[in-house]
This record gives structure tokens, C-alpha cells and sequence, in this order.
């Protein structure tokens, strides 16, 4: 193309890009490692990072060697809910391919940053969530080149892994991708035996020209493919789940095996030549920097080589959380900089006003701010009026604690900056963002930035990926040439991450004389910079009121919040289904049938399947049945997007508890009953999420809370910050899955959040006590 | 100061501090990036090793105090009998989520069989304290149990 075809009307940049790739047949950008001494070993096999192939790439996503090999590029983050493999299921059911001949590779972030979405991946067809031959309806935000929302139109689009929503913003294009490449191995087939396209089909990698029987595997044509363009991709249509054949069966994850050995190249794995290892010290209350530190005194530690502060990371690359500044120590291997830097003296300049901050302070603010007007989200009828009429009220009021996200593996980075080139290998749920922070920070242009993704040790909220990136991003910027492995303590990754904010919530009720509520009101006050508020309780009632006002009402404190699994919905939903339970019980009904025949008055688009998954969950655990002394059922309703008719994930859960009368609590069962919309992508990654989450929502109803003391967080470790073990797990857990008309929402990340009102409604129905405030360790459970 | 220790059957010798925890030689100077951090305290059993068939967490560990013990990580399990039924039991009912605490939770589990090789619900609960964030808690339960029934049926308690 001539250059006066830049000034061309009707060609776009991104045309010209297509184009230019399509005809080059576009290499990968791959690992690079600097050229430097002999390598010191990263076992290849563990390591999930972009490598250069031997051969040219179908299409941006799927690259297909001689050997029938199949490569999918993976542009979420692997962190244990199966992207890994789904996604690769979504490009692979369209490619009909060997899936046992498939292996996953992280897509590059740097091609995004040069690379446009081909036209064709950017037309969601079909009629929205109720459509099953369709896509669905993804969520593109702005385009940003912070990419905190996606890229809309960049070469990969969507990086991020949050939401819960990998298939949902996914599958329509990931299937395209598919199919387009597909199609082109068939062009290709069909161009080298001399037929027309339309006689030749495939299955598991082998190509059938239907009149001659003449066979040829997708391995042998992929070169060929790789340079033949298809000539109306805009014209692909995908499959609808009842033409699945891989999607909506169980797959094993393809990530196990190594997880297994103990192969698997975590972040905090990485190892390259000439390495330099940084132990970090930031300043525990946030805001804070650094008054001085004293060098001088380890600079003779074995192995130590230089020691720097760091600046308040810049509130601008981690969406306005403020963390504090602090001092790195580097040596040659972590141990050294870690007992350098414990010994190394350090001031801290710590701002009075958040020095006297605490969690009884903040919780007095919150409970001010529900009493305030606040900013009315939904008001329906009049509930002033029915709360004055004289009818029979109840009120309650919540609270939830500030929570970390805890995963398993400490925040860490491996960075290195040259004079024209970052390079970070990480464990990170928003490479696009982490690239353009790479480039705020080292003014190298983000087309020359390299974010090398790893497997994440846990996810549990991409907000709170918190500042590792940025602290080694700097770090490496002022050691130019010299590859920087920056990792945490324990200790540090409990400051250095963003919390759920705590919240508290107040609802009241009025019941008409059968005990119906006449008028809800619920109150929800959170940090204002808390995401999620609005949870659980906007948009409509998801039980029948005549009257319904929800509020939120906020306030500022410095400590930095961020998403946390479930983001809003944890903590919303407890204060719902605990304050249904409770209305159920004033009224003498049964809270099962009580959530039932409110929903079934409400004219919510989804409350059959509401209903449904009611029906199921109450079937299966034998509601209504018996229990010993000392047992009871509790029963919640779990939905996202129920209230609007788009995409939607609902089910319900009864757990089963006992509490024996010292105050021992145990969670015996949990019968799930859970939506499958038009079809799952993986049920076998959807039940480990369902089982993996039944857990992590009881530490939180049981264990977890963090407590702010002179502006800095308390528990620090897993003495004080208890995760759940084994020993707690229920013993029986059944999940019985039903379709529905509508595609789902996604289920990441609060499948598990009725736990918490259902230990609430188990402890009030053994004990008689009604506690509101989680957790529930600090609660006398005992009872005679 | 220089320290011999065996480390998956090798005599290996490394120059360290003797406060130096045995995770960090392990995974720094020799290489070995099995085992985890994970706490640091030995509160979350991601560094789990065995140390002459022990469940020992590394991270509080001195080099120093390991002196002629067989040292064994997950490195070697592939190869090690009991290892490698449970690696094969974590595969076939797909175990593991994000994986990291995995390393650890199978070299305890590894110590448990070989002590109990058909453990009870109850054994198990006492002796696997290690802590899994993502939860995979309900199928490694189920895992033990596929892999000593599959090890008794075989007539073999090791």
C-alpha cells in the first residue's frame, strides 16, 4: 500500500493493520531473555508466557504447527477458575480441532499495544442475553489506554480477568476467532486439491473433501492457511449451544498437570540471568513516606548492593488508591534483602490525620452516614407513609469488616528496563493497565513495553493486585539493564493491597398484618471510592414490596479499597437474604416459602428461575424435613443481574449446620442448585468454583475481618488473619445444575455469598441469639 | 558458611547463612521452585518439604538444623511411589485451582499416607492443616481417599 493510502477515505489505520498482517501472515513477538551470561534455568515446560513459534499463526489467536499441534492464545489470567481452558474450549469448538493436541500460551500484551482487532471480531451478532445463536451482550467500556475498562478495539480487546465475566465479554469474538480460522484451513485445503470450499468439511484436525473421500490434517495445510485470507470473515456466524460438541462438557484443566509437579512458573518463580532480588518495607499507614532511612548500616550485609526510596506510588496508575512510599533494599538473593532491610533503620513521615484512624472511628462514621439522606438510588411508592401507618416493624442493622484478598502468593515483579524497552513478567489480572503504568513510569512508549503473563497464585479481585508492578516498575527504571525481582512479605502484601471497605447496613421493614412487607427501606454506607455498593439492591426489589427506597450513603477514609471477590455482592447480599430470613421468622412463616412467594409477585424477567433454583435447592437438602437438636437449615437466594433481564447467574444454596452447645459451628452440607443458562463452557471448572467458594465465603462469615489501629491495617498474618483448613470443609456438597433461557452472567465470584446469612439464620435458630456483625468468631455460639 | 545437605537423594553443598531458611536454599540456590512462599510463618504449609519423611515447613527451617536429613520436595514425587498415585489421584479428579498451595499440601498428604495409608476422614482433617485459599479443600479429600483405595488395592501400603 502507498503511503497516500493513509489519506485515503474509507480505509481506517485499523484496515490497513489487517490488512498488513493478514498478507504477512504475522509472527509472534515472543519471550525474550537478555543476552547475558548462561541461563540459570527456568524450566521451559512451567513457564506459560508468549513464545516465539516455529511456524506462522492462522490467526492472531490460534497457531497451528506441522505436527497438528494446536497453540490458543489466552488473553485472561489463569488464577483457578479455568480460563486456561475455557477459553481455549471457546476458540476450539468452532476450530474443531484435536483438543487433545491443544496447548494454551498467554496472548501478548505488547502486540495489543500495536495491533488492532480485526474488523469482523467487532460485530456481536444475534439479540442479546435471551439469544442462543447470538453473542450474548459483552461489556466494552471507553476505550482507555489505561485499560482499566478493556480495550474495545485493540488486538485483544479485553485483558483484564474480572467480573467473573471471561465468558461473557469473550465467547462471541474467541468463537469467531475460531471459526475464521477454521475456515481459512478449509480455503487452504480446498485451494491445494483444486475444489470448491463448500465440499470440504473438518473434524478433530482432519479434512475431508466429501466426494473423493481424500483426507488431509489441519498441520499440513496451516502454512498455507496462514496466507490465505478469507474473503467475507464479517459473514462467520458461530454456533449455538446445541451444536456444541466440546463446550458444555467437563474438561480436565489443562494447567493441572504441572500444578501438580510443581513445574508451574508463577510470578514469583521467575529467574533470569544477572537478577537482582528487592525486598520492599512500605510505610503501614497509608499516605505515608519515608523520613529517612540509614544505609549506611547494612550496606556491608553480605550480598546487599544498593538501597532506594520509593515515592507514593502515583494514585493516577492504581485508579486513585493511595498506598504509602517506602524503601527497597537489593541483593543478590531475596534472604539477603529481606534480613538487610529488617535490620536497616527507617522513619516513617506519616500524616497525623491518618494516624488516628481506626475501625471503631470508621465504623462511627458509617453508622453517621446512614442516618444521613444519602443519594436515594431506587424509590418506589412511598415508604415514609407505610412506615407511619402503625404496621408491625423490623429493622436491623448490618455490618461487614474491611477484608483483604489473601491469595496464596505474595505480591511480586520481575522487571527489566532498558533505554528502550520494559520487560515484566507477573502474575497480573490487568496487563493492558500494568503496561501503561509500565510506560508512565519509564517513559518507554507502551509499543515497546512486554508484559510476560504468569499463572496468578489466586486472584480474589483484580483492584487488588495493588501496587507490585508499580513499586518494581521504579525500582528497575532507576537500575536500568539490571533484571529486578521484587517480592513480598507476607507482611507487606497485607499493606500493600486494597480492601473490601467495611460496610454497614441498616433495613427496615413494615408487615401488614399475614406478615408481607407493606415497606422496605435499605440503607448501604461504604467507603465513597468502594465499588459495588449498589449490589444486590438496585434497579427493583428482588422481593415484592409495594413501597421500596434504597439508599447509599458514603464516606472518605484513606484506607485503599478496591474490588475484592464479589466485589459489592458479598456483603449486599448478606445484609438481604440475612434481613428476608429475619422477616420470615417475624412473620411465623417459612423463610423458603416466604422468599417464594414474594418472588413470585414480583415482574422480574427472571423469576421462574429464581423461583426454580429455590424449588431445587429446597428439594434437595429435604427442607421441611427434621433435624436433630442443634441442627438447622438456612436457605439464600444468589443472583447477579436478576433485576434486569440481561444476563444473569442465579441459583440458590441450603446449607446445613450444626453448632454443638461449647459454641463449635460446622457446616455439615450445602445442597446447590445452579443455572447453567443456555449451557456451561466448562461444568467441571463451574463445580470447583462452586465447591472452591462455599469456603471462601465461611472463612469470611466465621474468620476474616482486618482492623485499622493508628491509620494501619492490624492482622498481618494468617495468626491473626485465619483462612478456613480442611478440617472445616463441609463434608457433602451437592450441585444440581438447570438450564435457562438466557445466557449466563458468570459465576467467579459470588456463588457462595449465602453462606453468610445462612450461618447468621442457623446460629439464631439454635441459639436464639441474632448476630448482625460478621464475623462470627466474635460471637458466643453457645447454648443450653 | 558451607553446608552439605541431601536434597532429593543428591548431596548438594551451598555457602549460606546458617539462619538461612531451608525454603530459600531450596528455591534460590539450588533452584528448586516447588515449594512456596507463602506466610513465611510457618502458618500456611506452602513450603511444605519432607525432611526424613516428615512434613516440615521450610520457611522456618535453618539450614543449619538439617544436617544429615533427607531432605525430598515435590520435585521428586513424580518419581516416588505413593507420590505418584497422588499426583495421578489430584489429576484425575482435577484438584487443583491456582495451584500454588499444591506444591505443599502433597508433600503433607505424601507424609500422611505413608503413616496412614488408608486414613480416616478424622486423620485426615488433624494431620493436612495446610491452607488452600481457592478451597479445593472438598476434592482433596475425596483425592486422599481415591489414592490409598487405589494403593490397598494394589497390595501395597507404601
Amino acid at each position: 500500500m502507498s503511503k497516500s493510502d493513509l489519506h485515503q477515505p474509507g480505509i481506517s489505520r485499523r484496515d490497513l493493520l489487517s490488512a498488513a498482517a493478514a498478507a504477512s501472515g504475522a509472527l509472534v513477538v515472543g519471550f525474550w531473555m537478555p543476552q547475558r551470561a548462561a541461563a540459570d534455568g527456568i524450566d521451559p515446560a512451567g513457564a506459560a508466557w508468549a513464545r516465539k513459534p516455529a511456524v506462522d499463526e492462522v490467526n492472531a489467536w490460534v497457531v497451528v504447527a506441522p505436527d497438528d499441534t494446536v497453540t490458543i492464545r489466552i488473553a485472561q489470567t489463569e488464577l483457578g477458575q479455568g480460563v486456561w481452558t475455557s477459553n481455549a474450549m471457546m476458540v476450539c469448538e468452532e476450530l474443531q480441532c484435536d483438543w487433545s493436541k491443544v496447548r494454551p500460551q498467554y496472548a501478548s500484551a505488547n502486540r495489543d499495544a500495536r495491533e488492532m482487532a480485526p474488523e469482523w471480531t467487532l460485530n456481536v451478532m444475534g439479540n442479546g442475553a435471551t439469544d442462543p445463536t447470538g453473542g450474548g451482550e459483552p461489556e466494552f467500556g471507553d476505550r482507555s489506554r489505561t485499560g482499566i475498562e478493556g480495550i474495545p478495539d485493540s488486538l485483544y480487546r479485553r485483558m483484564r480477568t474480572n467480573a467473573a465475566a471471561s465468558v461473557k465479554d469473550g465467547r462471541y469474538y474467541l468463537q469467531l476467532a475460531g471459526a475464521e480460522a477454521r475456515e481459512r484451513l478449509l480455503l487452504a485445503a480446498a485451494k491445494s486439491w483444486g475444489v470448491p470450499v463448500e465440499e470440504v468439511t473438518s473434524a478433530n484436525s482432519v479434512i475431508t473433501h466429501g466426494p473423493t473421500g481424500r483426507t488431509n490434517t489441519y498441520g499440513q495445510v496451516a502454512a498455507l492457511a496462514a496466507h490465505t485470507p478469507h474473503p467475507h470473515p464479517e459473514q462467520i456466524r458461530i454456533k449455538s449451544p446445541s451444536q456444541w460438541t466440546l463446550m458444555g462438557t467437563e474438561q480436565k484443566n489443562l494447567d493441572v498437570p504441572l500444578k501438580v509437579s510443581g513445574k508451574t512458573i508463577y510470578g514469583i518463580d521467575v529467574r533470569l540471568p544477572g537478577m537482582k532480588w528487592a525486598a520492599v518495607k512500605s510505610c503501614p499507614v497509608y499516605g505515608g513516606t519515608v523520613k529517612r532511612f540509614d544505609f549506611e548500616r547494612i550496606r556491608n550485609e553480605p550480598g546487599i548492593r544498593s538501597a532506594i526510596q520509593f515515592p507514593i506510588p502515583d494514585a493516577a496508575l492504581i485508579r486513585g488508591r493511595v498506598f504509602g512510599g517506602g524503601v527497597a533494599v537489593i541483593a543478590d538473593s531475596w534472604y539477603q534483602a529481606k534480613s538487610a532491610l529488617e535490620k536497616m533503620p527507617i522513619e516513617w513521615d506519616v500524616p497525623a490525620k491518618y494516624a488516628a484512624v481506626n475501625t471503631a472511628g470508621i465504623r462511627a462514621s458509617l453508622m453517621a452516614a446512614i442516618d444521613k439522606p444519602g443519594k436515594v438510588r431506587v424509590n418506589v411508592g412511598d415508604c415514609n407513609s407505610a412506615f407511619a401507618s402503625g404496621a408491625k416493624l423490623v429493622e436491623a442493622t448490618y455490618s461487614t469488616p474491611y477484608l483483604p484478598r489473601a491469595r496464596m502468593e505474595p505480591g511480586n515483579a520481575t522487571v527489566l528496563v532498558t533505554d528502550n524497552r520494559v520487560d515484566i513478567w507477573i502474575g497480573d489480572q490487568s496487563p493492558q493497565e500494568t503496561r501503561y503504568s509500565a510506560s508512565q513510569i519509564t517513559g518507554i512508549p507502551e509499543t515497546n513495553v512486554y508484559v510476560h503473563l504468569c499463572h496468578l497464585g489466586g486472584g480474589f479481585g483484580r483492584n487488588g493486585n495493588g501496587p507490585q508492578a508499580e513499586q518494581a516498575l521504579y525500582i528497575a527504571n532507576h537500575n536500568r539493564g539490571t533484571p529486578i525481582h521484587l517480592l513480598w512479605t507476607r507482611e507487606e502484601d497485607f499493606i500493600n493491597t486494597t480492601y473490601r471497605a467495611m460496610g454497614v447496613a441498616r433495613l427496615r421493614a413494615a408487615l401488614d398484618a399475614d406478615g408481607w412487607p407493606v415497606a422496605l427501606e435499605a440503607r448501604v454506607a461504604m467507603d465513597e471510592k468502594a465499588p459495588g455498593i449498589v449490589a444486590s439492591f438496585d434497579k427493583a426489589a428482588r422481593y415484592h414490596v409495594p413501597n421500596y427506597r434504597f439508599s447509599t450513603h458514603t464516606e472518605t477514609f484513606h484506607i485503599p479499597v478496591g474490588t475484592r471477590r464479589g466485589v459489592g455482592q458479598p456483603a449486599n447480599d448478606y445484609y438481604r437474604e440475612s434481613f428476608m430470613n429475619e422477616l420470615a421468622h417475624a412473620a411465623g412463616k417459612d423463610p423458603y416459602l416466604y422468599r417464594r412467594g414474594l418472588i413470585s409477585r414480583t415482574s422480574l424477567p427472571y423469576k421462574a428461575d429464581m423461583i426454580k433454583a429455590l424449588d431445587i435447592a429446597a428439594e434437595m437438602s429435604g427442607w421441611g424435613q427434621p433435624l436433630p437438636q442443634g441442627m438447622a437449615r438456612a436457605i439464600a437466594l444468589e443472583e447477579r443481574g436478576g433485576e434486569a433481564g440481561g444476563q444473569a447467574t442465579i441459583s440458590a444454596q441450603v446449607h446445613t449446620v450444626s453448632i454443638s452447645k461449647q459454641g463449635e459451628l460446622r457446616l455439615e452440607r450445602v445442597d446447590v442448585a445452579h443455572e447453567e443458562g443456555f449451557s456451561l463452557v466448562n461444568p467441571l471448572s463451574v463445580r470447583k468454583q462452586i465447591e472452591g467458594q462455599i469456603t471462601w465465603f465461611y472463612n469470611d462469615a466465621m474468620h476474616q475481618q482486618s482492623n485499622v489501629k493508628d491509620g494501619r491495617m492490624v492482622e498481618n498474618n494468617f495468626d491473626t488473619f485465619p483462612l478456613s483448613r480442611l478440617k472445616e470443609n463441609p463434608p457433602e456438597i451437592n450441585i444440581t445444575f438447570f438450564k435457562t433461557g438466557h445466557w449466563l452472567r458468570g459465576m467467579g465470584h459470588d456463588r457462595g455469598t449465602s453462606i453468610q446469612s445462612a450461618v447468621a439464620d442457623a446460629v439464631f435458630q439454635i441459639t436464639g441469639k441474632r448476630y448482625r456483625d460478621l464475623p462470627f468468631r466474635n460471637h458466643d455460639l453457645t447454648w443450653s | 558458611m558451607a553446608y552439605t545437605i541431601q536434597v532429593n537423594h543428591v548431596q548438594r553443598t551451598v555457602d549460606v547463612d546458617g539462619e538461612m531458611p531451608l525454603l530459600w536454599v531450596l528455591r534460590d540456590e539450588l533452584n528448586l521452585k516447588g515449594p512456596k512462599l507463602g506466610c513465611g510463618a510457618g502458618l500456611c504449609g506452602a513450603c511444605t518439604v519432607h525432611l526424613d519423611g516428615q512434613a516440615t515447613r521450610s520457611c522456618i527451617t535453618p539450614i543449619s538444623s538439617v544436617g544429615n536429613s533427607a531432605v525430598v520436595t515435590i520435585e521428586a514425587m513424580a518419581d516416588d511411589p505413593v507420590g505418584k498415585k497422588l499426583q495421578a489421584a489430584w489429576m484425575e479428579l482435577d484438584v487443583p485451582q491456582c495451584g500454588y498451595c499444591q506444591s505443599g499440601m502433597i508433600m503433607s498428604v505424601v507424609a500422611l499416607l505413608n503413616k496412614r495409608p488408608n486414613p480416616t476422614d478424622a486423620e485426615i482433617d488433624a494431620e493436612i492443616t495446610n491452607a488452600c485459599r481457592c478451597s479445593t479443600y472438598h476434592r482433596i479429600r475425596q483425592a486422599i481417599h481415591l489414592a490409598a483405595a487405589k494403593m490397598s488395592v494394589q497390595g501395597r501400603a507404601l
